[in-house]
């Protein structure tokens, strides 16, 4: 058990010849609390999996140092870590039972038979592998392949954190859940610091407490996961978060309040001073409701998605989408939309302006 | 084609295959005389005459004792070269991978007789000459390029996962390397020992080059046509249906296997 610090850590691949490094994880500071359960939240080739490999010590950072309990840890090899790694796509060792295959990261460390076997039938009854423990491994299916690599990764107690790269990817979707939901309860049992690398903002919200939110090789947001619903501190989290995603709109800032093809809006957040860059204002879809005066739109399309509705609006040349309730009325004539001024907010160059007076 | 028929083009092929086998087969059970006397497709005089000369003349079954030997210690040296080798190629990249790589297989390309002369000044300079070592070594030549090229493929099939797991699990690399990885391309090692045996067992220059009377293989035994007695082409014939045996051990173990080696495109 240890709280992982990253301080300063870069890293970059080798680069094709003759071209400069591209990194591939830009100037990371985080730390990993102790007995936390994170979800590693974001697109392809963000660089998760580079930071999962770094805590785990298959690979190094180019600069920069990760500290385990103050210690630092950054060349250490990674058996003297002490963490668990769960992979995409199982990897068993084929030569050997199941019970082998669970038993040998603790057989590995020297573990009594005695012990071993408790733990290894707990883990197995704990993944429904009890009636398979004699069998090779070879012999199962992918999603019971999966299963024992999850299990490798759980069996040991004594680690300082497990790493889960999208390991549930190859199980079909109904034993995704009741997995998902396993783990939770296996990390508020033994407490372990477990990190989730996904990239289902679902998958990632039901798991985790703490979400972190990679983009481009840096941590753009870390927070619970309706911190980042309800504040998202770059476009990025905030259309990447939600369904659908947060609207984004090109504007210009007039005495601290963002203007929108010339409609005034209100924020409760104010800017202080100027801003230089590109300059957005962002509103969630549910933060739109319909009002008697504010900015004409026209109705381009409604979904019904059950408990509520997605309705596609335009006003002049830009898409807007807002979601109401199910049974909410639509203005039949001359429609107007307000955006909710706690939750309007202005963004320049991405990130969120964050020096703000409160109105 | 109808059903009746269609055993019919394959079991053409198989016969015309056959047919010089058989014939090296009938032969050896055939006096020299009538060999030469005419073509007969079955023995008139049935004899195991050939085959009772090679097991007890020590100038014939050393033959095979010296191809064995040295066949056996290039296969061995070959995959153990080859192992690390080949993980290198699959596992890492490094400065000229790719080039090196198909440098290897250019070592294939080049006939074994460019090599004969340099192989036979060097082995005589350090007295490796006629021995099995010297061979097997020589032989290394075109078998270490093969066996890499056959185990990088199956190694490639095996994701790299494998081998971080191990690590995180707390193997070393050379505990993982013998415990876990070895026996995980078990049969991609059977398949390179097969094709390094085969190889080997078959090349006539360089084995024939380096070699003169302890460590002479039984290829250079059979060039020896005529003798005192005449031409024994019968005893030829016994010695060429022995020397067909041993590969045909070693593939009916690797005959499974054979196919993934072909399908990878590495035999």
């Amino acid at each position: 058990m240890a709280r992982i610090r990253f301080r300063n850590v870069r890293h970059a691949y080798p680069p094709p010849k003759g071209q400069d490094p591209v990194y591939a994880l830009n100037e990371i500071n985080q730390v990993w609390e102790d007995g936390g359960a994170y979800a590693l939240l974001g697109p392809s080739g963000c660089g998760k999996t580079t930071l999962l490999n770094i805590i785990s010590g298959l690979l190094t950072p180019s600069e920069g140092e990760i500290l385990f309990d103050g210690e630092e840890v950054t060349h250490f090899p990674t058996s003297r870590r002490q963490i668990a790694q769960v992979f995409q796509f199982p990897v068993v060792y084929d030569t050997m039972t199941v019970f082998d295959n669970l038993a040998f990261p603790l057989r590995n460390r020297g573990m009594a038979e005695t012990l071993v076997k408790e733990r290894v039938e707990q883990i197995a009854q704990m993944l429904d592998l009890t009636a398979n423990l004699k069998k090779r491994a070879a012999g199962l299916t992918a999603d019971g392949k999966q299963k024992i690599s999850l299990g490798r990764g759980l069996v040991r107690s004594d680690v300082n954190a497990i790493l889960f790269d999208e390991p549930l990817t190859v199980i079909d979707p109904h034993l995704k859940w009741q997995l998902r939901s396993k783990l939770k309860e296996l990390h508020q049992q033994v407490g372990v610091t477990m990190i989730y690398v996904t990239h289902d903002q679902v998958e990632a919200l039901t798991f985790a407490e703490k979400v972190v939110v990679m983009y481009d090789g840096l941590v753009v947001q870390v927070g619970t996961p309706v911190e980042l619903f309800n504040q998202p501190r770059h476009t990025f989290v905030g259309y990447f978060i939600g369904s659908p995603g947060m609207n984004v709109f090109s504007c210009r800032v007039d005495g601290g309040q963002p203007v929108f093809h010339n409609n005034l809006l209100k924020t409760s957040h104010r800017v202080k001073g100027e801003l230089h860059g590109k300059l957005e204002v962002g509103v969630r879809p549910e933060f739109i409701e319909f009002a008697r005066d504010g900015i004409p739109v026209r109705i381009e399309k409604i979904e019904d998605l059950g408990r509520y509705q997605v309705l596609t609006l335009t006003h002049e040349s830009e898409i807007i989408k807002m979601v109401i309730k199910e049974d909410q009325d639509i203005p039949a004539e001359n429609p107007r939309i307000q955006f909710d001024p706690d939750h309007t907010r202005i963004y320049c160059d991405d990130w969120l302006v964050e020096e703000t007076i409160h109105a | 084609m109808t059903r009746s028929t269609k055993w019919l083009v394959p079991t053409l092929y198989i016969l015309f295959l056959m047919l010089p086998i058989y014939g090296l087969v009938s032969m050896s059970f055939k006096t020299t005389t009538e060999i030469l006397g005419g073509f007969s497709f079955f023995p008139q005089e049935f004899t195991l005459a050939n085959y009772k000369v090679i097991f007890t003349d020590p100038t014939w079954y050393n033959g095979y004792i010296n191809s064995i030997i040295y066949v056996v210690i290039n296969t061995l040296l070959s995959v153990t070269v080859a192992l690390p080798a080949a993980y290198a190629f699959s596992r890492y990249r490094f400065l000229g991978d790719k080039h090196l790589f198909f440098w290897l297989l250019t070592n294939r390309m080049a006939p074994p007789a460019v090599f004969a002369l340099p192989f036979f000044q060097l082995y005589s300079a350090i007295n490796l000459f006629d021995t099995h070592l010297a061979v097997a070594l020589a032989h290394c030549l075109f078998n270490i390029p093969l066996a890499v090229w056959i185990l990088e493929g199956f190694m490639s099939g095996v994701p790299k996962e494998l081998d971080e797991t191990a690590f995180l699990d707390g193997y070393s690399f050379s505990r993982f390397f013998i415990r876990i990885f070895i026996p995980t391309i078990a049969a991609g090692i059977g398949v390179t020992m097969f094709f390094c045996f085969m190889y080997s067992w078959v090349e006539l220059l360089l084995a024939k080059t380096l070699t003169s009377v302890d460590a002479k293989p039984i290829a250079a035994t059979m060039t020896r046509t005529a003798s005192s007695s005449g031409y024994e082409l019968g005893l030829l014939a016994a010695a060429g249906s022995l020397t067909i045996i041993p590969g045909a051990i070693v593939i009916y173990f690797v005959r499974n296997y054979i196919a993934k080696g072909f399908a990878l495109g590495r035999v």
